[in-house]
């Protein structure tokens, strides 16, 4: 996730961070670099513009504070400017309120409410869904299916073709739900009738909360989208989708320059619990390659006790079969190993490709073989010899060479965990740039 | 679609014909100069003798690789906020640099010719072909089996119902499988729009395997002599590995003959990206790009078909059934750049 555009703008850093002195040649390379880095990720080619602009500026002009490097003083600068660029998080409070969704055909809204109301109700709320897509074929039945799974109840009438009726009626029948969400149709800012739709749509609803959707791979498109939409219902807040794929979601940067509008959350996945909310700082931690602490250690606080991944343990270096085993039961409800990993603070450290090659199907097996090994193997796993290994092939009706192939995946971890120190706790921006300076 | 990319494009056409015209207005004069400047000159910079010798010999000069240098940065950024993704853009400028620099043109020549088709030829070669649908039915062997491939929220599904639609429209039969059995309503979704169409689907419950579906689908087709099997599938990203084997599985029991990729034109970098990786593992043969309404620049567009270098057959540009249209490269282009086809 993001992580090309982590590399691309690392990469430009680490050229400045190999010069003695930031001299003017030294900065425009970076800028030059920077836009290249951003123009790929999709975002609006004028904002990077801006950015470039303001980045030389300050950096030639601004005297750096005492005890900082010039180096430092300018990696500084390309941070506060990058959080400029992001923008705060949108706020969402827990508290009655009525969400009206909106974007482009095929960006996720339908799947995104879902993941919205399954987010409210994860924090204890009554939710309600209106289903105001009466274009699409199917549209109902997709959001009825994905509510009943979550048991949220679902208001909407595929026979029905008078969505701004839907909304009439839908919205006193939901009345006894404290988050009314409203699901519409797709539509685009050069469909002046659907723009029109939304409009009063609005004017029935009044809804608290106006949310843009916007899929992560949009590119330049953005702005316009955006401005069109911001003009009709006032935008308040951006979800970027569909951020598991390799997109960047730099289009969503431009909706919220348009919009002014903070991005509230970001979806990463196909079930409705893959939803989290937005931290800007994690984003450009995430962005310059360091790991985001904060978003794991939320979710983990959500989905279980809390105790059961021992994130410190881990990046001391100390990685046990056992923190394995918890890792691998944690998968199922903290989503793909990858996604994890990535918000670890790993800094600038590759993770091998294989390590995160593991299907979850073989991570089931896994824990099955784990499950047949004793106390002192799974605290000590060098004790392994191949009777032990045979004795645990037989108990967990696998073969040797598949308990074989765990330890060395178990291997692969450890060396890969290992080495990762320092860079506890919240981003930090002076052991980030030591980091830099000691490429 | 594609006006504000035309716009621009046409302005930067002016632009690099008055660069060009420039250096002409300079050169126009210099006939005079050889008798009086002697050899001094000469000596000390050759390409002045060459310049000076072709524009008396052939009546011709020179298009400096300076002359073209501003406006092809000009160029490169309309393309960029046109969508068009940054390699291809690069190719694009690469072509019309070569095209241009260094070429001899002669006085009498026309500036904007020059420039027209230098552009011309950049765009061209990297749109590529178009693919004809029809004929492909028509002279293949029955029935022809499509199936249709992508990311998630592309148009998949909406893109059958239109090609299905435009099939039928043109005297072709077609059976549609349902082999999106993933998501939540999209069985529904498909038969709705089958059932408004007249067009039979085959399919299984949610959450069966899509290749069981497809592979009745096919037997289905050969049973009954359709003309075409068109085949959804469920959206998914190229960088699952899990999805992306369903999806060589689908391809090893139905064998295909034509596999299409979907994509939307309004994707930005990341487009590249993905045509690559399904080429990579699915394969593509022909390109649908969805969404072209909502985008008046269709940089992407250029942008997809050159990455995978495969044909663009349909551009989606509407939510009816009609808003299709097959895709001709020549057109595209002359449209572009305001040549009067």
């Amino acid at each position: 996730m993001l992580d090309r555009l982590g590399t691309s703008l690392k990469d430009a850093l680490k050229k400045l961070a190999g010069k003695t002195v930031v001299d003017r040649a030294a900065v425009e390379e970076l800028v030059k670099d920077l836009q290249r880095a951003l123009i790929q990720a999709d975002v609006n080619v004028k904002l990077v513009m801006q950015l470039s602009q303001a980045i030389k500026t300050r950096s030639l002009e601004e005297q750096p504070p005492k005890g900082m490097t010039v180096r430092e003083h300018v990696l500084r600068i390309v941070y506060q400017e990058l959080v400029n660029l992001v923008g705060s998080a949108g706020e969402v409070k827990l508290e009655p309120q009525v969400i009206l969704m909106a974007g482009l055909q095929g960006s996720g809204k339908t799947t995104t409410t879902a993941k919205l109301a399954r987010y409210f109700q994860r924090k204890g709320m009554r939710v309600g869904v209106i289903c105001a897509d009466t274009f699409r074929p199917g549209a109902f039945e997709q959001l009825h299916t994905l509510c009943s799974r979550i048991h949220v109840s679902c208001f909407g009438d595929p026979k029905e073709k008078d969505a701004l009726r839907i909304v009439r009626e839908g919205l006193p029948a939901m009345s006894g739900n404290e988050v009314v969400i409203i699901d519409t149709q797709g539509r685009h800012a050069l469909e002046a009738e659907l723009i029109q739709e939304i409009i009063d749509i609005q004017k029935i609803a009044s809804a608290k909360h106006r949310w843009l959707v916007i899929d992560a791979a949009l590119g330049q498109q953005a702005a316009d989208q955006a401005r069109r939409f911001h003009e009709a219902i006032t935008i308040d807040g951006v979800i970027i989708t569909k951020m598991d794929g390799t997109a960047k979601g730099g289009g969503a940067l431009s909706a919220v320059a348009e919009t002014k509008a903070g991005i509230v959350f970001i979806g990463s996945g196909e079930t409705s619990d893959d939803l989290e909310r937005f931290e800007p700082d994690g984003f450009i931690s995430r962005l310059l390659g360091m790991g985001d602490l904060k978003a794991l250690v939320e979710r983990a606080e959500e989905t279980m006790a809390g105790q059961e991944v021992d994130v410190n343990a881990m990046l001391r270096g100390k990685f046990s079969l056992r923190d394995m085993y918890q890792q691998l039961e944690a998968v199922n409800r903290m989503g793909p190993l990858k996604q994890i990993m990535s918000m670890l603070p790993l800094g600038n450290m590759e993770i091998p490709q294989d390590a995160y090659d593991v299907t979850s199907t073989k991570m089931q097996r896994y824990r099955i073989i784990m499950d047949s090994m004793t106390s002192t193997e799974l605290d000590d796993p060098s004790v392994m010899g191949s009777s032990r290994i045979h004795r645990i092939a037989i108990g967990a009706g696998a073969s040797p060479e598949e308990v074989r192939e765990l330890l060395r995946y178990y291997k692969m971890m450890k060396k890969a965990l290992k080495g990762v120190r320092g860079g506890q706790g919240k981003f930090n921006m002076q052991r980030m740039m030591k980091k830099f300076g000691g490429m | 679609m594609f006006e504000g990319l035309r716009a621009r494009l046409q302005k930067i056409q002016g632009t690099l014909e008055e660069n060009i015209a420039k250096t002409a207005s300079p050169a126009d004069t210099a006939p005079q100069d050889p008798a009086v400047s002697g050899t001094g000159p000469e000596e000390r910079d050759p390409s002045l003798l060459s310049r000076v010798r072709v524009l008396i010999t052939d009546r011709e000069f020179f298009i400096s690789e300076k002359d073209v240098e501003e406006p092809l940065f000009e160029l490169e950024m309309i393309l960029l906020e046109n969508d068009v993704a940054l390699p291809v853009t690069e190719e694009i400028i690469q072509r019309v640099r070569a095209d241009l620099t260094g070429r001899r043109r002669k006085i009498g020549e026309s500036v904007e010719g020059i420039v027209v088709s230098a552009l011309r030829g950049a765009i061209l070669g990297v749109l590529g072909q178009g693919f004809d649908l029809l004929t492909y039915v028509r002279d293949h062997e029955k029935p022809v089996k499509i199936l249709f491939t992508g990311v998630n929220g592309t148009g998949k599904t909406t893109t059958v119902a239109k090609v299905a639609s435009y099939l039928k429209k043109n005297g072709c039969t077609v059976v549609i499988g349902a082999g999106d059995t993933f998501r939540a309503g999209a069985l529904e979704q498909i038969d709705v729009h089958a059932g408004r169409l007249g067009i039979k689907v085959i399919q299984h419950q949610a959450g069966a395997d899509p290749s069981a579906v497809l592979f009745d689908t096919v037997q289905y087709a050969e049973a009954h002599r359709i003309d075409a099997v068109l085949a959804d599938t469920a959206g998914r990203f190229h960088n699952r590995a899990n999805l992306m084997n369903q999806l060589e599985k689908i391809r090893r029991v139905m064998k295909p003959d034509l596999i299409v990729y979907v994509d939307e034109a309004v994707a930005g970098n990341d487009a590249v990206v993905r045509a690559h990786e399904f080429e990579k593992t699915v394969g593509a043969d022909a390109v649908v790009l969805t969404k072209a309404d909502m985008d008046q620049k269709g940089g992407a567009a250029i942008s997809i078909a050159h990455t995978i270098g495969k044909p663009v057959m349909f551009l989606g540009v509407g939510q009816g059934y009609d808003d299709i249209i097959p895709f001709a490269p020549t057109r595209v282009v002359d449209e572009l750049l305001g040549v009067s086809a």
